[in-house]
């Protein structure tokens, strides 16, 4: 490399295929090839892994079958039974999370988690999916959720607001936590990776930082790909449960 | 009778997984899962900082809007924002208490 690259160059989004349609751009990204590569591969393993089901399965069966079960506890201990009808959703959101976290950590590659697009767009379709499952499932009964029990009625026009802004920061927390988290420790990586240039024979300080640093980000986007997930699961056990 | 081998393993293998689930949980959710737990201090910190962030964000944006076009201007403002950190401080709290959002059940079970 001729120059150092600045730490957020790895963020900007570059077009590989221009397609304009009127005034609306809909070029396909170095983002949208990550997130086909990202759901390619997610077939592989499930279609793969599924495909000769044995009783005693393989590596790529194995893989499979813990990834179902992981999700699949995870769905019964914070949604209970009856939420198992939104397992392939909670499930397919765990995936493709987790899956463009690692894949993200590939030198060169792209980390579309790090979008605050692409985390916003998803925590506000679970946002709008809980509201409309407890809708559907409560009626107008869904909207004691913002009354606490118990409370005071006079109460209601201070309480009632707070709890109305509580409930609808949950998406804005639900996706700067990720987006926020993921930006942080490749924007640090790309800092100390600049400074191995430019301290010359100290550089391999700033490696030996990144070396432990990459351990790091490695539980960080397993972990936040679990709490995006659990999260979720809580938001529908509140809309399935509500009291 | 002789204790010969049952007829077959995989049923019951089957009935014995299905005794195990039906004990294990008769349905209903385990609790809250204990985020706070999984995480390390620095990770809960930036958790609740989040937390009380976005509420902030929101009260403070749907003051904003009000002002802009209902034209109470600056009352939506000043009104959102304490409205926002009283969210935000609720949100602290919940988090504190257990990840997860929500408002308190009627009383502990």
């Amino acid at each position: 490399m001729t120059e150092v690259s600045a730490p957020l160059e790895q963020f900007v989004i570059r077009p590989l295929v221009p397609i304009h349609i009127g005034t609306t751009d809909i070029s396909y990204t170095n983002s949208a090839l990550l997130m086909t590569i990202v759901v390619a591969l997610i077939m592989l393993l499930l279609v793969g892994g599924t495909r000769r089901a044995a009783l005693v399965p393989g590596r790529l069966q194995s893989l499979a079958e813990m990834s179902y079960e992981f999700v699949a506890g995870m769905v019964r201990e914070n949604v209970g039974t009856d939420g198992f009808e939104y397992f392939p959703l909670v499930f397919s959101i765990f995936m493709f999370v987790l899956f463009g976290n690692f894949l993200g950590l590939i030198p060169y590659s792209f980390t579309f988690t790090g979008q605050i697009v692409v985390t916003f767009a998803l925590a506000i379709f679970v946002f709008l999916l809980v509201t409309l499952v407890g809708l559907i499932r409560h009626g107008f009964h869904f909207f004691t959720f913002f009354f606490p029990a118990g409370a005071p009625v006079f109460m209601a026009p201070i309480l009632v607001p707070i709890e109305v802004i509580s409930y609808m920061s949950r998406p804005v927390s639900l996706g700067i936590r990720l987006f926020a988290n993921m930006m942080a420790g490749h924007t640090m990586m790309a800092v100390f990776a600049g400074f191995t240039i430019t301290l010359g024979v100290f550089g391999f300080l700033p490696i030996a930082i990144n070396v432990a640093m990459f351990a790091l980000e490695i539980i960080v986007c397993a972990l936040q790909a679990y709490v995006f997930t659990i999260l979720t699961c809580l938001y529908l056990r509140d809309a399935i449960h509500l009291h | 009778m002789s204790e010969s081998e049952p007829p077959d393993p995989l049923r019951r293998l089957g009935r014995e997984i299905d005794e195990a689930r039906s004990r294990a949980g008769d349905g209903k959710p385990a609790g809250r899962g204990d985020v706070t737990a999984s995480g390390n201090a620095l990770g809960f910190g930036l958790r609740v900082g989040i937390e009380l962030i976005a509420a902030l964000i929101v009260g403070v944006g749907l003051g904003w809007l009000a002002d802009r076009y209902i034209g109470t201007r600056p009352w939506g403002l000043i009104a959102g924002f304490f409205l926002g950190s009283a969210a935000g401080m609720m949100n602290v709290f919940r988090a504190a208490q257990g990840m997860g959002g929500g408002p308190p059940r009627g009383g502990r079970k």
